[in-house]
This record gives C-alpha cells, structure tokens and sequence, in this order.
C-alpha cells in the first residue's frame, strides 16, 4: 500500500519534471555548428542598500567578461540602453526595449555587510516578454567572484540548458620563484594562488574530480615522487614513492584510481594505483617508454604516449591494458594528449618543421584537426569542463605563458603571465554542482 | 726516497717474473697463496701504495655539492664526466662508451663508492615524454657499467627529465651539452 502510494508520487514527479524540462527553451543550441551569440543586455546592478556602490560596476565587469568569453552572447553596450534601467522592476519595462537589438535582460541587486555578500538576478525574455529565471546568491565576500562567477554560470543555464564553466580553475607550473612551483588561478586570469612552496622541481598538477585536491609529482626526496594538496587544507602527504617516476598522475573520473608514469625494467611504463597510493597495477609492458596517460570520460579507456614504433606516437588502451592501438601516424613526435570531457576528441600536441602546435584528433584515429598555427612551441592541451575550450602553453611571446583558446581554435588569448616560464595548465572540474 | 723504492720493487718485480716464467716452463704452480706471493715479493707495499695514490687522487677530486630544494648533499668527482646522447635518443656513441669504461675503471677501483645515475634530457619535447627519456638515458648508462663488472647495487638511476640544463640557452650547443646522463656520489 505504501509503496504503491509512492510509486504513484514518483510517476507524477517525473510527469513533472519532463513537464517542466520540455517548456525550458533552449535560446541557443550550443551544438549547432552556425551557433549565433545571443545580444543580451546586463543592467549595472543596483547596491540595495547603498553601502557598496563601487561593487555594481565590478560585478558587471566579471559577469558580462564571462559571458562574452563563452562565445554564446553578445553583450549590448549601454550607450544602446534605452533609458536608465530600474535594476530592480519586475517586470521590466517591455516596451522600453521595443526597437533594440537585445533579445534578453538581466537585472539584479546586491548588498554587502562586510563579510557577507548577497547578490540576485533576473534574466528576462525581452522578445517574448517573459520571465526566464532568476536565482539569489549569499557567501563570503572573500569569494566574491566566484559568487559572481556563479550568476554568469546561471545565466549561460538559463540560455543554453548547460551550466557556465566560470567558476572553474586552471593550475599551472611557473618558475617564477626561481624553481618550479605549482600555481592555480581562476578561468579569467583572475585570483593567482601559489600552491606549492617547497624551492624543490613540482611538475603535472592534476585536479581530482571533486576539485579539492591537486596531485602532482616533486623532487623533494630525491626521488620523483607524487604528492597530494587538500586546497581546503592546504594541507600535502606523500602518496606514491617507488624509486624511480611516480609521474603524470591521471586521475580515473571516479576519483577512485589515478594512472601514472612508474618505472619498471629501467623504462617508464603505464600504471594505476588506488587513491590512497597503494596496489600499483601495471597496465604497459614494453621495451619502450610510456607516458602521459589520459582517461576517457567513461573511465574505460586510457591514452598515453609510447616510442615503441620508435618515436612518441598517441596510444589508447582499455583500462586493463589491452587492445593498444596506435592513432597518430604524421609527425614524428607527438604527445601530451588530453581526451575531451564529451569524449569525442583528444588534444595532443604534435610536431611540425621543428615546431610544436595542438591539435585534436577522433579517438578512433580518423579525423585531425590542426588548432594552433604560429611559429613557436604550444604544448600542453587541457579541456575545460564543457569540453569549449582548451588551455595550453605557448611561447609565442618569448617566454612560455598559460593560453586559452576555442575548442575550435579561434579567440586565442593569454591567460596568465607571471615574471617567469609556465607550463603544464590542467583544467579544473566544475566546482559549482 | 719513494724513487729508490719503486726502482728496487721494479727489480724485485723482473726478478720474479724471470723467475715464475722459468718455473712456468718447468711445471705449473698452483700452489702460491696471496700471502705466500706478498710476504715473499712485496708487492702489497707497491699495491697499497697505488690504491693511496689513487685514493688520493680521488678524494682530490670530489667536490661537496647538493641541489636546491632536494634533500641531501652528495659528492662530484671530476673523474666521472657525463656522457651526452643524440636528440630523442638513449643509444650510447662511441665516445659515451669510451668515457663510460673510464668511469667504470675507477668505480672498479673504488668498490665502495657508490653512485646515482641522472638522465638529463634538453627543453625541446615535452616535460612528461622528457622524464621517461631521462629514465631510459639513466638505465642505458646503468646497463653499460654493469656490463663492464660494476654491482648493480652501486648504482641507482634518476631521470630529472628536462627539469637541469647544465646550459639555458636556446641553441644546438646547449642543447647537445644538456643530453646527458651525469654522475654523483652519494657515499664512499
């Protein structure tokens, strides 16, 4: 009796939800190759209290920079604003807009208390004069922008049915102290932090799927050993010590296992240890050297880099090891690869007249696609989350910088530049779930 | 004084040589226990005494070093010189064998020093392929001097990759200088 009382009220939930999942248009098909950017206007919030009215014109700043990065709006300057726009109306004044080219409005108040910030928005249908959704925000002021981040997350929702990667983080290696540290700092070049602080060689941070820790390999032992941050905690212990490489760590999408570089018979070979470090398995086993593995999304494939035909070609096996099989043939050197978040691509950097450029390739090996074009070294490709775009290293500057660019290759921009040469960007996973 | 030394354990020496080939042609004699031969001949004297020269020699040329945020201090001997590879390779040239068996000669002599091999690799690639190449690097050397009648156990490997140029620059020179698989002391 009860039971079917609650299967009852699980079908009329579901009727529910796939009643409400089906009205929620979708302003943009992020899919589509023709992808149109949606002209969308962004009030100046209002301070609702009046005690903070230079925060409204930084929080346009960073909502309506990450929306334009997405790619998926085009923001309408104010001086096309119709008149002064009560931030705070609801609804807006429809009839106002008639005649402008901006097809969505969002407005919002904030107010800040010292250490306490609350923030909210409304994002209208300004071509059907309708409401589309609206959310309110309340954190720490120290987070301010990520609470931000958070609003332009929400609104890219609204639009697209995909959330906003602007919360997300890149970490990274610079020399900057004179020896390489790892760094992380927010997707708008925004918020550099230095992780490590040891004066010692850290290479290929790696962000655990949950965000919160960052495992990475240091030479403090005299040994290339691999270590766990809690950036939580800013706390890190020792996790995998064989002699010789605990290097590359890879973690499974699970957060479960992590494969990695170990040695075994004097050459480096693919393995996966369990979270805590123990139970090495060994995946690889060859005359060759192996490195840079990569899973893909579903957890059941790995990429790696291999010179067993004789130069560094991209491989991928199944997670016990078997069914290895070449994808990269052109070039002579080719490495570094990344399997995208949707599974469908893997970035790699490969090779060309004495020169590294991305690149992308189907993970069956059919379909290549060349991303970077200039006449220096770009290494190290790294999705971001949503699969949109990809970090990586350049020395198109001289010194070696953090960049992002398109997924597609388009808008390349630098990221950050500290004093000294960076290297190594990994893409952290979405933090805001 | 060590001059008139040397010249009469010359002697002493010809003399026994004269005298083990005269025997040799009478009969074999598998009889002569190394303490018979050094109480009898003295050669220990010209022995120890090469093994101090040398040991000098050795201890002249070892140098106190350690590395910037690694742990420990470790010695350099001028007499173990780094062996350089070809771009992407571990192979060993002609000349890195050559010096290897001289480096293999004094680890011979000096059997209880033992080392750390480091596989360097120069900035072009990338950091990661960089470190499984070192390692190979490492290993080719460790190989090598195996070969030649040095324990394995004397020997341990490190790859520090492309993380060590002896030479920042940009350029063929650098790079062929920073190829290399280096020698450190870690006891003796």
């Amino acid at each position: 009796m009860g039971v079917r009382v609650i299967f009852v009220l699980i079908c009329l939930l579901c009727t529910f939800i796939s009643a409400t999942v089906s009205v929620a248009r979708v302003y943009i098909d992020i899919e589509s190759p023709e992808l149109q950017p949606l002209p969308i206007a962004v009030a100046q919030f209002k301070d609702v209290e009046g005690s903070q009215p230079n925060l409204g014109h930084e929080i346009l700043k960073i909502s309506t920079n990450d929306l334009t990065i997405s790619g998926f709006f085009e923001i309408i300057p104010r001086s096309e604003f119709p008149r002064e726009t009560n931030a705070l109306a609801d609804p807006p004044d429809y009839g106002s807009w008639l005649g402008s080219r901006a097809e969505a409005l969002v407005t919002g108040g904030y107010s800040s208390s010292g250490t306490e910030f609350t923030i909210e928005f409304r994002l209208f249908d300004l071509v059907d004069k309708a409401f589309v959704g609206g959310k309110r925000y309340t954190g720490s002021t120290k987070n301010f922008r990520d609470i931000i981040h958070r609003v332009a997350n929400e609104i890219t929702y609204l639009i697209t049915r995909e959330k906003g990667i602007f919360d997300t983080k890149i970490a990274f290696v610079s020399n900057t102290s004179g020896n390489k540290e790892i760094y992380i700092v927010d997707f708008d070049g925004h918020n550099l932090r230095q992780i490590t602080n040891n004066g010692s060689i850290n290479l290929s941070p790696a962000w655990s799927p949950d965000g919160r820790i960052i495992a990475f390999t240091t030479y403090i032992k005299r040994n290339p050993d691999l270590y766990l941050f809690d950036l939580a905690r800013s706390v890190q212990v020792r996790l995998s010590t064989h002699p010789g490489l605990n290097a590359a760590p890879a973690w499974s999408p699970d957060g479960n296992e992590m494969a990695l570089m170990m040695r075994r018979e004097g050459n480096s070979e693919i393995f996966i240890i369990n979270r805590d470090g123990t139970h090495p398995k060994r995946l690889t086993k060859s005359w060759s050297s192996e490195a840079s593995p990569t899973w893909s999304p579903d957890g059941r494939k790995i990429a790696f880099v291999s010179d067993r035909a004789g130069s560094p070609q991209i491989y991928t096996m199944d997670r016990g090891g078997r069914n290895i099989k070449r994808l990269t043939f052109s070039g002579s050197y080719n490495a570094s690869p990344s399997w995208s978040p949707k599974g469908d691509r893997i970035a790699y950097c490969g090779r060309m007249d004495g020169r590294f450029q991305i690149f992308t390739i189907s993970p069956d090996g059919m379909w290549t696609r060349r991303l970077t074009e200039n006449s220096r070294n770009n290494e190290s490709p790294t999705w971001s989350p949503d699969g949109r775009f990809i970090a990586f290293s350049s020395t198109r500057e001289g010194r070696s910088h953090i960049y992002v660019m398109n997924a597609n290759g388009a808008n390349q921009r630098r990221l950050t530049a500290t004093r000294g040469e960076e290297s190594s960007p990994t893409w952290s996973p979405r933090m805001d779930r | 004084m060590v001059k008139r030394f040397c010249i009469v354990a010359g002697v002493i020496l010809s003399l026994m040589v004269m005298v083990s080939c005269a025997k040799k042609a009478v009969k074999e004699e598998p009889l002569v226990t190394g303490k018979a031969e050094e109480g009898v001949l003295g050669k220990p004297g010209e022995e120890a005494e090469r093994a101090k020269i040398e040991e000098k020699s050795l201890e002249a040329s070892l140098e106190k070093k350690e590395y910037p945020g690694i742990e420990g201090v470790f010695l350099e001997s001028s007499l173990l010189n780094d062996i350089h590879f070809a771009f992407d390779r571990y192979d060993l040239t002609p000349k890195a064998r050559e010096i290897l068996s001289q480096n293999a000669d004094l680890l011979l002599q000096h059997s209880r020093v033992k080392i750390q091999i480091e596989g360097h690799c120069d900035d072009r690639g990338t950091i990661e392929y960089n470190l499984a190449l070192g390692e190979r690097r490492a290993n080719t050397t460790k190989e090598y001097l195996i070969s030649l009648g040095v324990s394995p156990d004397r020997v341990s490997t490190i790859s520090y990759g492309e993380e060590m140029p002896v030479d920042p620059r940009q350029n063929e020179e650098a790079w062929a200088k920073n190829r290399r698989s280096h020698f450190i002391i870690l006891s003796r």
